[in-house]
């Protein structure tokens, strides 16, 4: 088992490394000295070569690539241009504010996904079932921004029960906390569910077929027992990869959210960034968010490997 | 009650097509009834409705299912379920993936006991140690701390014998339990059903496609052709003298036979139909060496001491 | 015939968008572009000048929803074809060559995927300039890793199957198995991604331009016309109804449409049991 686990790290390693490799380079293309972006347009040619070359901007671009690589496994990122701080300090500040709303997301998605999607796989072409197919397809037409605004309006405008927008720390009060991310995950939540309710709602099914559910019928189990123990017990692996691919996403994903309410998080940052072409903070956003998104994925593959025994065991003789 | 189960004129549909029709069969209380045919003549769903699991999509009327002593035509799903549960014990054909893969054997061998008797799962764990001795395994300990996938076949259905009897059934229902054992495994597992039977006086409804099985183990017998019961009675009378020619030639070519409903029986010519199972006149007739042309249309109906046939021939 | 539903709504639905985009080009009710000041937020209604209103610079909605369909159907259309024939070709390669040519496409594919949502579109728009060219090169590089994984697997299953190697066996030029078997093999997988593909296209282009990083004034995109309608939204709400619905129709025609042909070609139809 272990040496499955070390070939996954391999793989996600190779992955990252290739990321960075795409990162990096992309974003030299960019048109236009860095320092001279730093400095201004009136600035001296004197001013931009000293600072290029102390910025090691002279450097061929193999090395400059090395040094950031080594430079970003100590966990050092730079500086970036727009907020004139260590890009580092302000991925830390901002990864709060983007991991709550995309945990609290997926939660909700993972709660109705989970509750329709047996729903509707026990009790096959009902009203219920209609329903949740219906969800299934709307989830993922409706773009977050337009139902971001929709929502502002009915709750935090006309209701004026949520707020709409900023970001309430935890530390200042957990209803606060939560209420300032509500509408934001339930945006989030809105775009994931349809999919993951799909495979719910599939992989249900296909349990409910199994020989098992006729053992737990004629046992006269009550029907707790025989849908969750049984049916939703023999359904899990698929959803449960999907939902590790869908948290990853999401850390990566909440730019549009984030603006729409106004939260301080990764998503924002990347926006700026783009937004006055910061190549530093841009380069460090990329490699973190990635990051995450491998190793959550890498997580996810291995917790679903020891949930199923099966596979568990089949490895275990490595 | 004597009889422990009383089937009167099943009839059983998919939509439009009749696949089992007025099958009528009679389990007495603590003996063996061999249920025989090929795949495909309707033995496993007459099992499965006498004790309410047919699958979704299938209809079925009735005039009379009485199974252990409760009316399955006039009692609630509710009722009919905790009855199963506490009286009949099934195992099933196909042992693969009847007991959940995903779950350890001791978690899901006494659950329906706690279900009906509210015993601990400590109590539960003892009597499923105590059965899966008795079926025949010297460590019932690591057995209930396996997955069923590490078991292999001949294993699982003793796991599945053991779990059917956890609740001191009146009724085991044993759907084809040698098909996929090896040829030692099943003379354990047919002996430890007639053990079962003998010691605990429970009734067997033993369902199989070898005649020669049936034969030797059971103290009745039904055969069963494209749905219908054609002969039936006690074993020693319908072997030594079989009415129907159904039977007749199946007594020929015993010792086993493994036929697949679309491959032609060895001596017969022809196939099993599938279509027009409710017709009024006899299923066999297109095979039959003794065929009359009233066949088609009409068919007598027998009774004499315990013995049914349905056959125009006397 | 109830698997039908799916793809028969989706037609209908891309029919009713593509409707729009011809009549883009026949005939607008107004100058998209013509701003009208004292006309500035008329609210829609049937049986006015104006059917759906006016924006806050008093240009048109409708004849901005028609004008938008343009670009937005560009955009999505060009970089799905782009990114697919690109994809194909790759996976293919990848596929048929094998040894370290096949690994450093699949690693670089790997690594493309990795990054989340639109975050790669992003990336590439911030080294581009912004503009409906950038776009499309942003969301066609986007498209890439789907299509040349799905041909690349596809390939090598299609390779293993006995028909296959029977056919070698007997002497197939390789170029007679190619055709005659593996390419109607693919394809109607092919197609139903490149429906979806479609859909998140949209989505992608309409979050995009809905920055400000996607296409630009003049030109004019359903996502610009919810971002310029942000400041004003709260105190007139109409002003997101039009873009929103058009976004959603296309995209959910596309992705039914991709839905109804996957259950009838694939033929499993799981989701319609």
């Amino acid at each position: 088992m272990l040496s499955y686990v070390l070939d996954r790290l391999k793989s996600s390693l190779v992955v990252l490394f290739v990321v960075s490799i795409i990162t990096f380079f992309v974003l030299m293309i960019i048109p236009g000295n860095p320092a001279q972006l730093i400095l201004g347009t009136d600035a001296t040619p004197e001013a931009i070569a000293e600072l290029s070359s102390a910025m090691g901007l002279d450097k061929p671009l193999y090395q400059r690539y090395l040094s950031w690589l080594l430079d970003l496994l100590k966990l050092d990122m730079g500086k970036s241009y727009v907020y004139g701080e260590s890009v580092t300090s302000l991925i830390a500040r901002s990864i709060p504010v983007t991991f709550s709303i995309a945990i609290f997301a997926m939660t909700m998605a993972v709660i109705i996904a989970f509750l329709f999607g047996m729903l509707s796989a026990i009790k096959k072409n009902s009203i219920i079932d209609y329903f949740s197919r219906s969800i299934m397809q709307l989830g993922t037409a409706i773009p977050s921004f337009w139902i971001g605004m929709v929502l502002i309006v009915y709750f935090g405008v006309k209701l004026k029960i949520l707020p709409v927008s900023g970001f309430v720390p935890i530390e200042r009060g957990f209803a606060h906390f939560i209420k300032s991310i509500f509408l934001p995950s339930l945006v989030l939540a809105i775009g994931e569910v349809g999919t993951l309710l799909r495979i719910v709602r599939s992989s249900m099914l296909d349990s409910l077929k199994q020989d098992y559910m006729d053992m737990a019928r004629v046992k006269g189990l009550g029907w707790g027992k025989i849908y969750i123990k049984y049916a939703l017990r023999g359904a899990l692996t698929a959803p449960l990869t999907i939902i590790g691919m869908q948290l990853a996403k999401l850390a990566g994903g909440t730019t549009v959210v984030e603006t729409i309410f106004a939260l301080p998080g990764l998503g924002r940052l990347v926006l700026t960034a783009v937004e006055h072409r910061d190549i530093v903070l841009l380069q460090g956003l990329v490699m973190f968010i990635t990051s995450t998104v491998v190793f959550v994925t890498l997580i996810v593959d291995i917790l679903v490997m020891l949930f199923n025994p099966r596979i568990k065991s089949f490895h275990q003789g490595e | 009650m004597n009889n422990t189960v009383e089937l009167k004129n099943l009839h059983i549909k998919a939509g439009n097509t009749s696949l089992v029709y007025k099958t009528s069969l009679i389990v007495k209380e603590g003996e063996i009834f061999g249920l025989v045919g090929e795949s495909g003549s309707g033995k496993t769903l007459t099992a499965k409705a006498i004790i309410n699991l047919l699958p979704q999509g299938l209809t079925y009327t009735a005039d009379e299912i009485i199974t252990v002593g409760k009316n399955m035509l006039t009692a609630s799903n509710e009722e009919k379920r905790d009855h199963i549960g506490k009286n009949v014990g099934y195992i099933p054909q196909n042992t693969v993936f009847y007991l959940h893969p995903l779950i350890k054997i001791k978690n899901q061998i006494g659950d329906g006991y706690i279900q009906h008797t509210h015993k601990t799962k400590q109590e539960a764990l003892e009597k499923a140690g105590m059965l899966l001795s008795k079926v025949g395994f010297k460590s019932p300990k690591t057995i209930l701390n396996y997955y069923p996938w590490q078991l292999s076949g001949g294993m699982r259905q003793r796991c599945n014998i053991a779990m059917a009897l956890m609740n001191d059934p009146k009724l085991i229902i044993a759907d084809e339990p040698t098909t996929a054992l090896d040829t030692t495994v099943q003379k354990q597992v047919m002996e430890l059903f007639k053990a079962i039977n003998e010691e605990m006086k429970l009734s067997i409804l033993l369902i199989s496609h070898d005649l020669g099985l049936v034969k030797r183990y059971s103290h009745s017998l039904g055969v069963m052709y494209a749905g219908q019961i054609v002969e039936a009675g006690s074993a020693s009378t319908v072997f030594d003298e079989p009415k129907h020619p159904y039977t007749q030639l199946l007594i020929k070519i015993i010792p086993s036979l493994n036929i697949k409903k679309s491959e032609p029986l060895t001596e017969i010519p022809g196939f099993v139909q599938d279509k027009d199972r409710d017709s009024q006149g006899c299923l066999f007739y297109n095979r039959c060496p003794k065929a009359m042309d009233i066949c088609r249309v009409k068919v007598r109906e027998h009774m004499k001491e315990d013995h049914y046939y349905r056959c125009n021939l006397e | 015939m109830k698997k039908n539903i799916s793809l028969i709504l989706g037609i209908i639905l891309v029919f009713i968008i593509l409707g729009i985009w011809v009549l883009s080009f026949v005939r607008m009710p107004y100058n998209p572009n013509e701003m009208n000041i004292s006309n500035r937020f008329l609210g829609p209604g049937l049986d006015r000048d104006h059917v759906l209103g006016t924006d806050n610079f008093g240009r048109d909605i409708l004849s901005r929803i028609m004008y938008g369909s343009r670009n937005v159907l560009l955009v999505a259309l060009v970089s799905v074809t782009l990114g697919s024939l690109v994809g194909i070709f790759l996976g293919a390669l990848a596929a048929i060559l094998k040894g370290p040519v096949e690994k450093i496409i699949m690693r670089i594919m790997d690594g493309l995927m990795a990054f989340p949502g639109i975050l790669l579109a992003m990336m590439l728009v911030a080294v581009l300039e912004r503009g409906i060219k950038d776009s499309i090169a942003a969301i066609s590089i986007f498209m890439v890793p789907v299509f040349s994984r799905l041909v690349y697997s596809m390939i090598l299953d299609t390779e293993n199957l006995l028909y296959i190697k029977a056919a070698k066996s007997y002497g197939s030029s390789k170029k007679q198995i190619f055709f005659k078997h593996y390419i109607p093999a693919m394809l109607p997988r092919l197609i139903t991604q490149f429906s979806s593909s479609m859909g998140s296209a949209v989505m992608i282009e309409t979050s995009l331009s809905f920055l400000g990083l996607g296409i630009q004034p003049p030109y004019a995109s359903w996502g610009l016309m919810l971002s310029e309608s942000r400041q004003f939204f709260l105190n007139y709400p109409y002003l997101a109804v039009a873009p929103g619905i058009a976004i959603i129709i296309t995209i959910l025609g596309f992705n039914l449409i991709g839905d109804g042909l996957n259950d009838i070609l694939i033929n499993r139809g799981s989701n319609h049991e």
